[in-house]
């Protein structure tokens, strides 16, 4: 079996003799960029600058607590307001794969610009495997392109360091838990974020909306899982479908925007079962995003399908 | 230690069913379908593992250096899904576009529960599928071991040698007994 101690005392003795400069992480405050940061960390101290970007695209509250995280873990950190260059690269944008591949290209020459600044020459990233497979290469199809790997330009100027390439994101836990990182059960958050989380134009206003139910949806789950209603799901979230139906408020005609709960159970994502919600804890998940969001969001609907057929993010 | 390779036909869960083999503490590696006998033989293993992969093995016939193996191996081979439907076809059966494929959760019923690679595993158990095309024709030298639905040949044995296709996926986590079917390849690696 995966033995966490030994990969960790041997992955910092790799990169202690690998990192011969400066180097920069791209951080995203989850479990893999967290336990990368923590690993280089101790293998080259100072000389790793962690990097964090709010795209705008980050969930609630999220680059706050990120913040909170670099500092509470020792790390050189740098936190860069990006939202703006965000919205406005991906307007007009309805592709999944374009949008994929825009954030991706934007986070890279924002690293890029760093590291010109500081003299850096190593870009290190949380990759792990379910990540670079499902990007494809020469053999494989391409399922959906990882903004930290397919969506990579093809000229970098930096060298590529991805100590988590071959782990799982179980043994990722395992290794987080070791090393006593407080994100270590924290649910997956896809790179390019809410903009894949919203079908079609990822605008501003269409952000807030999926920002706020992703909260609730969060929330909720998380209660639920507390009070031992439900076990508690590999990912659970909220995605927003531009389409509008009919609804009635105070007898008025409403005419919104439809909300798809999802969340699924599995040990690697590379298969994903969907989860097993009470009938009583998707009402309330309902209820809450109607009343919050009522003028926007009148339909709320449950995803029920497995991985395969489907992926467990919609884009 | 045993050790077992998997050829990489460019499947999503390559990376699974070496993964599931590693769990289970057999020395293994992930080696391109375009590797020589040769090139694997040298490393003495103990048997292989044909992973599965987006050539479509209902409309063209070729998967790396596949055939070379089957042609040639005196070990065991395990074919999942493209693998599995390659080794029909090179034994002589049939693969075609399926009516109906399968993606996701499915019931498998087994034939043949004595059959070493299935020990333990019950005649009726859950697996995961994701196929587009699918054995239609059983090779002459081919006994069936199981079928689902939608699907009438889901795993199969060679009468003489130790090689076994498999259209659904043991390697993922949501195939109920895939762990354990795995243990009993190891197995009959080892004999």
């Amino acid at each position: 079996m995966f033995d966490a101690e030994k990969f960790i005392e041997k992955s910092i003795a790799k990169l202690a003799k690998e990192i011969k400069g400066k180097a920069l992480i791209a951080f995203s405050g989850g479990v893999d960029s967290t336990v990368c940061a923590t690993l280089v960390n101790k293998a080259i101290g100072d000389r790793l600058l962690t990097v964090h970007v709010d795209t705008g695209y980050m969930r609630k509250n999220e680059s706050l607590n990120v913040k909170k995280l670099m500092k509470q873990l020792g790390l050189n950190y740098r936190l860069i307001d990006a939202s703006k260059e965000f919205y406005n690269s991906l307007k007009d944008v309805e592709d999944p794969e374009i949008k994929r591949k825009i954030i991706g290209e934007r986070f890279i020459r924002l690293f890029e610009k760093a590291a010109d600044e500081e003299n850096i020459e190593y870009l290190v990233q949380g990759t792990i495997a379910p990540d670079w497979i499902e990007s494809g290469d020469n053999l494989r199809d391409t399922i959906k392109s990882h903004h930290n790997v397919g969506g990579l330009p093809e000229e970098m100027k930096v060298k590529l360091i991805e100590p988590l390439r071959d782990l799982y994101k179980d043994e990722v836990r395992k290794v987080a838990r070791a090393l006593k990182l407080p994100v270590s059960e924290r649910q997956p958050f896809p790179g390019p974020g809410l903009a894949i989380r919203i079908i079609g134009e990822a605008t501003p206003e269409r952000t807030e909306v999926v920002r706020e139910a992703c909260y609730i949806v969060e929330n909720e789950i998380e209660n639920a899982v507390e009070k031992k209603l439900m076990e508690k799901p590999w990912q659970y979230f909220a995605i927003l479908i531009p389409i509008k139906t009919v609804g009635v408020h105070g007898d008025q005609r409403a005419y919104g925007y439809t909300i798809a709960i999802r969340a699924v159970q599995s040990i690697d994502a590379m298969t994903c079962a969907y989860s097993n919600i009470p009938h009583s804890v998707l009402d309330n998940i309902s209820t809450k995003i109607t009343n919050v969001l009522g003028k926007k969001i009148n339909r709320i609907v449950y995803d029920v399908t497995n991985k395969p057929p489907s992926t467990v993010e919609w884009e | 230690m045993v050790r077992i390779y998997v050829i990489d036909n460019g499947g999503q869960w390559t990376h699974r069913e070496w993964r599931t083999l590693r769990d289970i503490d057999v020395d293994t590696k992930i080696v391109p379908n375009t590797s020589s006998l040769n090139e694997i033989v040298k490393d003495n293993i103990d048997g292989l593992v044909l992973s599965g992969g987006a050539p479509r093995i209902g409309l063209s016939s070729k998967l790396g250096n596949c055939a070379e193996y089957l042609e040639k191996a005196d070990f065991p081979i395990l074919g999942i899904c493209a693998g599995h439907q390659f080794m029909a076809r090179f034994f002589g059966g049939e693969v075609k576009i399926s009516k109906i494929p399968e993606f996701g959760k499915i019931e498998l019923t087994l034939f043949n529960e004595d059959d070493p690679l299935f020990e333990g595993v019950p005649r009726e158990s859950i697996v995961w599928e994701s196929h587009n095309d699918e054995v239609s024709v059983l090779p002459k030298e081919f006994e069936l071991l199981a079928e689902s639905e939608s699907c009438k040949i889901q795993a199969m044995r060679h009468k003489e040698k130790p090689f076994y296709g498999l259209q659904f996926h043991p390697e993922v986590e949501h195939t109920e007994y895939g762990e354990q079917i795995f243990k009993n390849f190891v197995n009959i690696c080892i004999i």
